[in-house]
């Protein structure tokens, strides 16, 4: 209890420092864990806890484990005391600068506070430059598009900061907000090292700048990366964690993580949608789509990560539902890049290619470096044959995000209806490399393994075998196996497969030509093995069917019975009618 | 809502169209029975069809019809199918809830919808043909759709989501049937809650129509259409329709309409109709100034336009007035309330110069009448909107600056061989000359077009006229403009009317065209002043090469070779305007109770003056055919009228009036009118002719300087006359000359008559030779101006004058002069009445000429009694009263008499053979006075009197004759104290003018 109750002074504190110094999207969230904590219901009125919905079934229903105890053993909290307030008297020029930067106009900000030498005078001022530099990066790159919207703008200022705030960190008089600041300028720069080092810095010293973490988070690529951060133990490293794990493809641990975390911040509808996302990414769709729906119930304005619900519904083809969520999220806000990518997944849904691309295309203006939007774009072009224009869309998503298994699965795509099967098998190679618990990609590379140019069967046996592991839905892994197989000229694996699919099928009661195929085979497989009784019970079985196959099982089961009664089969054929 | 700009003219879709699609879904539900489920027999099913046909043409308003105001349709045509029909589309309007939702709509509307390879299809089964019209409109509508962007379905849903709650809100018993079906009690619920409504409704109803009587009295004619008038209430009412089935209903939710639209907010339901529809609703306007004149109120028409202006800012203000001044084409409405148009005008047309937007928009796309040039460049539009703006100039009365503009319309279209818009603009010059006459713009004529009229300068400006005339008849006949050929023959037309002498180029003077009203001698009825007659230009004197074509017969062969018009009209591209009006009218009569005409409120004010009603079936004609062709009938009727026949003229006015009234312009009904009440007058007698000009007065009196007023003064002065009013009727006659010269130009018609009228005042006071100076010099200026009848009616009134003063020798020339003038001409009724005079003159000369006379007379009867007014009649049967009276073989005594107060001196001889036959001369006598009494006509009224108390004394009836002597004492003393009888239309009159 009494840590809720530290975490919430905390945060509190935190939310005002932060927003003092202009870093509102830090702040915002801040916010949103703090009200995400539990409050005491003896403490506050109804109007108080309006926000708190624990009466929620749904999520008692899907809490998997329930956590009421609260630090999570084996972290051990380093109690970091809260920064005192750097009081000096420069009072009316920051409050001047800082209505400045509200107003967005960052230059007259710095100018304000150029000759200001308190901390968060300083720090204000490096930020105000640098984002007058970002912004006129940004219009620099409209000005100056280049092919496909490339660009090679950047920001201007980055140079004269790097040097200020190194002499800065030099003197040893930076705090940890003029250290994020720092990193994100050794980011720009490119020199990652550093911006680790320092983005760690200040991260330990200040760990209530989420915008640090996540900074921090992009610069962490890989695991060994990961690992060898020095970070002191803060329940915020807890968040940093699990959203790392998220990025890094450790779900398992991302979802316990945030599970972990849940049990403090139990209305927090971060953690909430990042379990979604993680559950998303183990395709748990049924699990997502209600946690979502709760989410949206609690917080019916809420865009970000909408996107990743429209993929849920996209996937599960909920027309409606999607159509309704992008209703939803133009009235909320138009021009946000997740609202025209839940548009365009819409549109895709329905079929309508063109008018999809359209809006991923408003997406990309909105935020250039919005992964999922180059994705799905590549899909739609793929859709509409334009090849091309897919890959391009392809490596756009690869550029941003190496990791994105998805567009490198495009590109795969891509390349096999180019006829470039090599390339192709590359790229899906890369994309099953980062999601190998996805059946798809390895049907996918299965597939082209299969392909008349490569005819590599016993690697695409391999790459099934990893599909019909991997929770094959559509079925398609354990047929094409059997298949392979017999082809192969190996019927005990074939059978085997064929038994298997066919008890699959059973299962979930689909009918189709397979199982006749399945049946056929296994009939004739057991009538050569001599299992005349498997096999009678197959050939039984065909005999609900139509067509030849039910021919050729009457004639199989006469001669079984003709081979055990010990006639020869010469005279079957007499005796036919 | 930045990147959904709606394009002009756009097909948008709407939730009204919404709402029809379901309709139509409902219409051809894809069954395999013959006829759909709901409908029970063929017959509502294929009423729902034409319902939705009219739905999609109708244009009787800019805006779309709430759904309330569809429910009300719906249930007028429903019959027993209402409550499906209105619940399956309310129903189906609230399961609309997400964007899918109206995909998955729209992709069911596609399945209605037979394919292109639907041959194989079965008999009975209804399949919507995707080339039919509704056909047409749910392609249209699916492929709106289709083009919407994500933000425009999610607009549409809200836009549905408005139209449904608006309706609801208004008839709640919807909402009520909606959120149970299966609930009685709950109907009856809501029945209790309609009683309550009612009540309200009601209430508010009455304070409404109170408003509006208010309203009425003070604005005192509303001629504008409902639709209109309302837009101008401020109430906001949404009656229980079912409580209000006929017009109200309708005009209680137009009120409702009407103040949505007073303050459209951007995202209020509120849509245009389709852009043709919207071209329909305006062509109905144009028509509809045209036919109310100036009555057509100005504030209403700018609300209309404004909110026009707000809700389709891509059509520009000034662009509609232009559009509605070419849409009522080349018969020239009124527009005099409109002046600051012209003023917008100049700047205006250089900005279409440029952008032009309108003309490409609107003209090229959507069924214009016009046929769009072939190279439709920038230009292309710059004529016609010269051709407007020199339209405009014209009835603002700017003739000079009319004709720089045509003319530079004729250069423009000549220079990119816009040959439609040339045939338009020659129409628009001839009409223009002919209505204003030009001496002055002969300068103006000479160089442009000179391409065109190769004689160029040798020609008279009439043939220059008539050489415009033929070439854009030529044009329009080459290019298929079926109207402007009709409109052009009619023209030819009244060339031919115009005595048009090709054979005489020489003699023609370079002055005004003037209008002739042919006046009869002494009678003085003015049968006809008709606008469309104009005057031709002859030198004096009757020459013997003279070709003359004033036959009737001629001018209705020149107008036959219009009437194919009407045959073929529907081939042209104006037929859609035909087809929305015709929707409407199907529309509007859904509205009205079936059967009883009688209870209907609406044709109000229109029709009561139009005694005939069979004309209430809507027709499926456009106006402006019915216009042109409702204008031969007038033409006709002049044309008879100058020939002398007034039965004739009288028919083809009376079929103009009966046929042609819905359709015709205000000035063309002022005129039938005005020749209608010339003949009462003339044939009936003051007292018709008063009360049939009271009403025609109501109709017509906000019209200035009208028609209608000339012709009351021309009645009060005549009848002033025959009263002795003198003083009156010498009031009444300068109150005319006033009128003819006015700011703008002499009329010279109207100054002609005055001053005719004055003599005849003067003669009647017996200023004999005060009303022989200005008779004179009124001749002179007929002379001068080669005004032929004029010419010839002052000669008569000379020799009348002559011959009242005593002087029948000097009147005997006049007389015969005008006698020769009237056979040039084929005038036969003034021919007639100048025999008459002829035969008076004689007889004045002494009785040994009462023979003469009495040959004279009798050769001249069959023509005034065939086709003369009253007062002509009684002339000739007193004059052969006289004639028998004054014959030396007729009679023994004779007896010289003077007729005291009258000045007249009369001789009468008795001869004894006539006591054998005074029937002879009683018969006319009593007829003479009989006919005279209509016309309280009292001088001639004593005359005759005096001549039966004569006869009767003669004949030894004393008895009689002391009656005889009695009217006739009356009679002299009636027209020595005149103020006897009092008048209340001369007083108004006075006061009005």
């Amino acid at each position: 209890m009494s840590s809720k109750e530290s975490c919430r002074i905390e945060l509190r504190t935190a939310i005002r420092q932060l927003s003092d110094r202009c870093l509102y999207s830090a702040s915002k969230w801040a916010a949103e864990q703090l009200v995400g904590i539990e409050q005491d219901p003896a403490k506050f009125t109804p109007s108080n806890t309006r926000f708190q919905r624990g009466s929620s079934s749904i999520r008692r229903r899907f809490r998997t484990n329930e956590i009421t105890s609260t630090p999570p053993t084996g972290v051990a909290y380093v109690s970091t005391p809260v920064m005192e307030e750097d009081e000096a008297i420069h009072g009316d020029f920051y409050l001047l600068a800082k209505s400045y930067f509200d107003c967005r106009e960052y230059r007259r900000a710095a100018h304000v506070l150029r000759d200001q030498t308190g901390k968060k005078s300083v720090f204000l001022r490096c930020y105000a430059l640098y984002l007058a530099g970002e912004k006129r990066k940004e219009e620099e790159m409209i000005e100056l598009e280049g092919p496909l919207g490339k660009s090679d703008a950047v920001n201007r200022e980055l140079v004269s900061l790097e040097r200020e705030l190194a002499t800065l960190c030099k003197n040893n008089t930076i705090d940890p907000f003029g250290l994020y600041l720092y990193g994100l300028v050794l980011k720009e720069k490119g020199n990652e090292n550093l911006a680790r080092k320092v983005l760690v810095e200040s991260v330990n010293s200040y760990p209530w700048n989420w915008s640090a973490w996540s900074e921090l988070q992009s610069l962490c690529t890989t695991v060994d990366i990961l690992n060898g951060l020095n970070l002191s133990n803060h329940w915020m490293k807890e968040f940093f964690l699990a959203s790392i794990y998220q990025e890094l493809r450790m779900h398992n641990e991302s979802l316990s993580k945030y599970e972990n975390l849940q049990g403090m911040f139990t209305f927090s509808n971060y953690i909430q949608a990042q379990i979604a996302k993680a559950r998303y990414s183990l395709r748990e769709f049924e699990q997502v789509e209600v946690i979502f729906e709760d989410l949206l119930r609690n917080d019916p304005y809420r865009v970000e990560d909408m996107d990743t619900y429209s993929n849920v519904l996209y996937t599960k083809e909920c027309f409606s539902a999607l159509s309704y969520l992008a209703h939803r999220v133009i009235m909320t806000d138009k021009y946000r890049p997740e609202s025209c990518c839940i548009i365009g997944n819409y549109y895709s849904l329905k079929g309508q290619h063109e008018k999809s691309v359209v809006y991923f295309r408003r997406a990309l203006k909105l935020n250039k470096n919005y992964l999922s939007a180059w994705t799905l774009m590549g899909h739609e072009y793929v859709e509409m044959k334009n090849t091309p224009a897919a890959v391009d869309a392809y490596r756009r998503a690869v550029d941003i995000n190496p990791r994105d298994y998805r567009a490198w699965y495009g590109l795969g795509q891509a390349y096999e209806m180019m006829g470039m099967p090599h390339y192709a098998l590359h790229y899906f190679r890369k994309s099953v490399f980062f999601q190998p618990i996805d059946s798809r990609l390895w049907i996918a590379m299965a597939q082209c393994y299969e392909s008349e140019q490569l005819h590599m069967l016993e690697e695409a046996i391999k790459c099934y075998k990893r599909a019909a592991n991997c929770n094959d839905t559509e079925a398609i892994a354990l047929h094409r196996l059997a298949i392979l197989h017999r082809e192969l000229d190996q019927p005990e694996e074939a059978a085997f497969y064929y038994k298997k699919d066919l008890e699959r099928m059973e299962a979930e009661e689909r009918e189709g030509p397979n199982i006749v195929e399945a049946l056929m085979f296994l009939a004739t497989h057991y009538k050569t093995q001599k299992k005349f009784e498997e096999a009678e019970v197959y050939c039984t079985r065909l005999l609900d069917y139509t067509g030849p196959e039910r021919e050729t099982a009457k004639s199989l089961l006469r001669g079984m019975r003709i081979a055990q009664s010990g006639f020869p089969s010469m005279d079957v054929e007499h005796f036919h009618p | 809502m930045a990147g959904v700009v709606k394009a002009p003219g756009a097909f948008a879709i709407t939730p009204h169209k919404v709402s029809v699609c379901i309709l139509v879904n409902i219409y051809a539900s894809p069954s395999q029975i013959s006829v759909p489920f709901p409908f029970s027999s063929v017959s509502q099913h294929n009423r729902l069809g034409l319902y939705l046909l009219a739905l999609t043409k109708s244009c009787d308003d800019i805006l779309e019809p709430k759904l309330d105001q569809l429910i009300n349709q719906l249930r007028e045509i429903g019959g027993l199918l209402d409550h499906l029909l209105t619940d399956h589309v309310t129903s189906r309007l609230s399961s609309l809830s997400s964007p899918d939702d109206l995909f998955n709509f729209f992709n069911e509307l596609r399945e209605t919808l037979g394919g292109p390879d639907s041959g194989v299809m079965e008999d009975d089964q209804v399949i919507l043909d995707p080339n039919s019209n509704l056909g047409m409109f749910l392609r249209r509508c699916i492929l709106a759709f289709n083009l919407l962007t994500f933000e425009g379905i999610c607009h549409l849903l809200t836009n549905i989501g408005i139209y449904c709650k608006e309706a609801i809100s208004s008839c709640s018993s919807y909402e009520l049937r909606r959120v149970d079906d299966s609930g009685n009690d709950l109907e009856s619920l809501s029945e209790y809650e309609n009683m309550d409504l009612n009540l309200v409704f009601k209430k508010i109803n009455e304070e409404m129509e109170a408003r509006k009587r208010a309203t009425e009295q003070v604005s005192f004619h509303l001629h504008l259409p409902k639709e209109l008038s309302t837009l101008v209430e401020d109430i906001e009412v949404s009656a229980d329709p079912k409580s209000e089935h006929n017009d109200k209903g309708r005009e209680s939710s137009s009120y409702a309409s009407g103040e949505l639209l007073r303050d459209v907010d951007p995202n209020g339901g509120v849509f245009l109709r389709t852009n043709w529809q919207i071209q329909g609703y305006l062509m109905e306007q144009a028509d509809a100034i045209e036919k109310h004149g100036s009555s057509f109120t100005l504030n209403a028409f700018e609300l209309t336009l404004r909110q026009l202006q707000k809700l389709a800012p891509e059509l520009h203000r000034v662009h509609i007035c232009l559009r509605i001044c070419f849409f009522s084409g080349l018969s020239f409405l009124l527009f005099s309330w409109l002046p600051n148009i012209i003023l917008d005008g100049r700047s205006y047309l250089l900005e279409i110069n440029h952008s032009d937007k309108f003309w490409q928009n609107s003209a090229g796309t959507e069924g214009f009448d016009f046929v769009p040039p072939a190279g439709c460049n920038s230009f292309g539009r710059y004529e016609i909107a010269l051709l407007c703006l020199g339209m405009m100039h014209f009835h603002f009365g700017h003739p000079k600056k009319a004709l720089e503009v045509l003319t530079e319309a004729v250069r423009v279209s000549q220079q990119h061989s816009n040959d439609t818009c040339l045939a338009y603009t020659l129409a628009a010059i001839c009409n223009l000359l002919s209505e204003i006459g030009f001496s002055t713009t002969s300068g103006i004529l000479g160089s442009p077009f000179s391409p065109m009229i190769s004689v160029g300068t040798s020609l008279s400006v009439q043939q220059q006229l008539f050489v415009l005339l033929k070439g854009s008849l030529k044009r329009a006949e080459s290019l298929k403009l079926k109207q402007l050929v009709a409109a052009n023959h009619l023209a030819m037309a009244k060339f031919d009317l115009t005595l048009w002498f090709s054979a005489y180029p020489c003699v023609m003077f370079p002055i005004g065209v003037m209008k002739i009203s042919l006046k009869m001698w002494q009678g003085t009825y003015i049968l006809g002043s008709c606008k469309h007659v104009q005057r031709p230009l002859l030198s004096f004197g009757p020459k013997t090469s003279t070709k003359l074509r004033t036959c009737p017969i001629i001018v209705c062969k020149e107008l036959r070779s219009g009437y194919h018009l009407i045959s073929e009209f529907c081939c042209e591209g104006s037929t859609m305007t035909a087809d929305g009006a015709f929707s409407t009218a199907w529309l509007k009569n859904l509205q009205k109770p079936m059967g009883s005409l009688v209870l209907s409120q609406d044709n109000g004010s229109r029709n009561n003056s139009n005694p005939f009603l069979f004309f209430t079936q809507p027709s499926s004609i456009p106006g402006s055919v019915m216009q042109l062709v409702g204008s031969s009938y007038l033409h006709r009727a002049t044309a008879w009228e100058i020939y002398g026949s007034g039965p004739l003229a009288r028919v083809n006015a009376l079929a103009y009036a009966t046929c042609f009234a819905d359709a015709s312009s205000s000035s063309d009904a002022a005129l039938v009118h005005v020749k209608l009440i010339q003949h009462l007058a003339v044939f009936k007698g003051y007292k018709e002719a008063f009360a049939a000009l009271k009403t025609a007065e109501e109709k017509f009196l906000c019209v200035s300087k009208s028609r209608i007023l000339i012709l009351k003064l021309q009645l009060l002065h005549e009848r002033a006359l025959h009263r002795g009013h003198l003083k009156l009727a010498q009031q009444v006659c300068d109150e005319l000359g006033v009128l003819a010269s006015s700011v703008t130009a002499v009329d010279m018609e109207l100054k002609t008559e005055a001053s005719l009228r004055h003599a005849r005042t003067l003669l009647a006071a017996k200023q004999f030779s005060q009303a022989a100076a200005v008779a004179h010099s009124l001749f002179c200026m007929c002379y001068k101006f080669n005004l032929q009848v004029e010419s010839a009616t002052v000669l008569l009134l000379l020799g009348e004058i002559h011959m009242k003063s005593g002087n029948a020798v000097v009147g005997l020339p006049y007389a015969l002069a005008s006698l020769s003038y009237c056979q040039t001409f084929n005038l036969d009724l003034l021919r007639a009445s100048a025999t008459l005079t002829l035969a008076e003159l004689w007889l004045s000369l002494g009785s040994n000429h009462a023979k003469t006379a009495l040959t004279l007379l009798h050769g001249a009867f069959p023509m005034i009694l065939g086709h003369g007014g009253l007062e002509l009649c009684a002339r000739a049967y007193i004059t052969e009263a006289k004639c028998y009276l004054s014959d030396p073989s007729f009679s023994v005594p004779k007896v010289k008499t003077l007729v005291e107060g009258t000045g007249l001196l009369l001789l009468v001889r008795w001869y004894s053979s006539f006591s054998k036959s005074p029937e002879l001369v009683l018969d006319p006598l009593r007829q003479a006075a009989d006919e005279l009494q209509a016309l309280e006509h009292h001088e001639l009224m004593a005359e005759a009197f005096y001549l039966m108390a004569i006869v009767f004394d003669k004949l030894g009836q004393p008895e009689q004759r002391e009656e005889a002597a009695s009217s006739f004492k009356n009679h002299v003393m009636s027209l020595d104290h005149p103020h006897d009888v009092e008048d209340p239309i001369q007083s108004d009159t006075l006061l009005n003018a």
